[in-house]
């Protein structure tokens, strides 16, 4: 059986062109023009971050092409969702005040050992490379990223889970005291830190990828410094950024917006373009950076890698 | 009577004020277009604020009357009509964006329409304003004699239906919507007493002060019923300082804003009589 086996989002060579936006954005950020507070950061994390020198890692050659344009950085540095920090997407100032060293993440839970790991010391031991995916928010928009880091199942090989292990859940940072979100008010009665899982076969396909870096450089604090996830056939807020926890558990971890919003944001949350949102369509998606809508693509294209892990499943809520 | 004139066809200096100052956002949206500070989906974000806009300007043109009970100021009657009318514009163009957003498929927007609850929802309030508008014009005044007033009611419906479609769009936060409920509440309870009894410090601080209460309230139950935030953590919201200022609160301090001007405004009157009767 091989339904699959169209690549969806290989498509043409014409639409590929990752280095022309990397040299466009080495320009602009070199001239010193554009959005000051944006050249500013990046100059600043070229600076400080212990971990510059380890940008750009190499291609893999598997992912190095996401069948349309990159999104400039301009945009994507900008355009985020954190509710960390606030509501809007425009969050970029504010999370410029997340202290990202030290740093450090904690594995626990089902695992022969857990353990502290200082953010360095974890980039050291992974082996960095750099992947280009799409990435489709639930909001109908999406983006395309070329990401630094590290397959999630290398991270898993050197947690050690225990065979009771069924889930991996990650975590947030709750930092009152910087993210003006968790501020005392209304969100600070929100359910933080935020939560995000995923099942352990999830967490053993080659897609998840622990994000470090992006656009060859480490990643901005916008975009989740120092330590997200990514999880290109899902909905974007599955992916969730500023990593301080990773525990393995044998029960299902509820998600933040699970939490929140049961009947609109699931645990499993695959990209399926008939399956809508309670509130809007998911058939189209916007492409930030051109004025294109596109149809939106089951598993976002990514069928031909993860459709298998759900055979079965089809009483599972597998698309919200 | 143009919108610069009043209705001896005089020049008003207050009117015409009023009347440029309701393009004020349509200028402002089109700078922030033509700067790219509208982000990434820059007809995404204006409608959003677009859609602000409407509710603003109807909560807006709903306050008129109150304000004019409770200090007197008559002449507001003359800007009443041309409020109303721009929160008409307002969410036409709300809507004409989302029709562009959506391609100009008219199709699609048609059936988002009746498939999504807020949508159709919105376009109640939609149609709610285009019949108000087009029956505001004299003649149209004139045509429905004694129905226009039970007619133009419908207004606070159309506001509760905005308000509701804000709330039912957000995305978690509704702390906007609940400030707009909060002042169309307030703006409402004003209604409730005559005139005599609305323009005391004690009526106007009591109102301030069940309005404050009743957004609180409403709020919390907002949050309960449509999302996993609980009631009572939005109610202790509230309370946690220092922290960010809540819909309840702006809505008290509104509120008795308006109760101490107006004791301001009585007493300077009242020294003012005393002044001439001593002279
Ligand atoms: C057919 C009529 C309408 C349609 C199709 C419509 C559509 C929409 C849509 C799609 C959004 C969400 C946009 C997004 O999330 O990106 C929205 C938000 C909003 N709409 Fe409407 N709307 C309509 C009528 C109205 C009316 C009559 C009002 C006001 C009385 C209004 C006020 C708002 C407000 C305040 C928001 C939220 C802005 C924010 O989140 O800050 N809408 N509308």
């Amino acid at each position: 059986m091989n339904i699959l086996r169209r690549r969806g989002w290989e498509l043409p060579e014409r639409l590929v062109t990752p280095e022309h936006v990397f040299l466009n954005r080495r320009a602009f950020l070199a001239a010193g023009t554009g959005i000051a507070a944006l050249a500013v950061a990046g100059r600043a994390r070229a600076e400080t971050d212990p971990s510059a020198s380890l940008y750009p890692a190499s291609v893999n050659p598997a992912f190095k092409d996401a069948g349309r344009d990159v999104t400039p950085f301009e945009i994507n540095s900008t355009y985020n969702n954190y509710y960390e920090f606030n509501t809007s997407k425009r969050i970029y100032e504010q999370a410029e005040a997340l202290p990202i060293r030290p740093w450090s993440v904690v594995i626990d839970g089902e695992v022969e050992k857990p353990v502290t790991i200082a953010i360095d010391d974890l980039l050291k031991r992974m082996t960095l490379e750099e992947r280009v995916y799409r990435h489709r928010c639930v909001e109908a928009w999406s983006m395309v990223v070329p990401w630094t880091g590290f397959a999630l199942s290398e991270f898993v090989s050197l947690a050690k889970p225990l065979a009771s292990a069924k889930f991996v859940r990650f975590e947030t940072f709750n930092l009152p005291d910087v993210a003006a979100g968790q501020k005392p008010g209304l969100f600070s009665s929100m359910p933080w830190p935020y939560v995000e899982g995923v099942t352990i076969a999830e967490a053993g396909n080659e897609l998840p990828f622990m994000v470090t870096g992006a656009y060859g450089k480490p990643l901005p604090k916008s975009m989740g410094a120092p330590l997200r996830l990514h999880l290109p056939w899902k909905y974007g807020f599955k992916s969730i950024k500023g990593i301080v926890r990773v525990s393995f558990t044998s029960e299902r971890p509820i998600g933040f917006w699970e939490q929140l919003q049961a009947s609109e944001y699931g645990f499993w949350a695959n990209v399926n373009p008939e399956v809508a949102h309670p509130r809007w369509s998911q058939a189209s998606e916007r492409v930030l950076g051109t004025d294109e809508q596109i149809p939106t693509q089951l598993f976002n294209g990514y069928g031909e890698y993860v459709a298998a892990l759900y055979a079965g499943m089809e009483k599972e809520p597998l698309y919200m | 009577m143009y919108p610069w004139t009043d209705r001896s066809g005089r020049f008003s200096a207050l009117k015409s004020a009023v009347f440029a100052g309701l393009f004020l956002p349509l200028l402002w949206l089109i700078w922030r277009w033509r700067t790219g500070d509208l982000g990434p989906l820059p007809i995404d974000e204006a409608t959003l604020e677009s859609g602000r806009w409407t509710v603003r300007m109807i909560v807006i043109t709903l306050a008129i009357t109150p304000l004019q009970r409770i200090f007197g100021w008559g002449r507001l009657a003359l800007v009443r009509r041309q409020v109303g009318l721009a929160a008409m514009g307002y969410a036409l163009l709300h809507l004409s964006l989302y029709v562009a957003d959506q391609k100009f498929d008219l199709g699609r927007v048609a059936s988002e329409i009746a498939l999504r609850l807020y949508l159709t929802i919105g376009f109640a309030a939609v149609f709610g304003l285009v019949v108000l508008g087009v029956t505001s014009t004299n003649a149209a005044v004139r045509y429905l004699g004694r129905w226009w007033k039970p007619l133009h009611r419908v207004a606070y419906a159309i506001a509760g239906l905005g308000i509701l479609h804000f709330f039912m769009q957000s995305k978690i936060d509704a702390t906007q919507a609940a400030l707009m409920m909060g002042f169309f509440i307030l703006v409402m309870l004003y209604r409730v007493p005559n005139a005599a009894r609305l323009r005391s410090v004690w009526t106007l601080a009591g109102i301030a002060i069940m309005a404050a209460f009743l957004t609180a309230g409403l709020e919390a139950t907002w949050y309960g019923a449509a999302t996993g935030i609980k009631p009572l953590a939005v109610l202790q919201a509230n309370l946690l300082f220092p922290g960010v200022i809540r819909p309840a609160w702006v809505v008290l301090g509104t509120g008795l804003a308006v109760a101490l001007l107006w004791f301001g405004q009585r007493t300077w009157a009242a020294q003012k009589r005393q002044l001439q009767a001593a002279a």
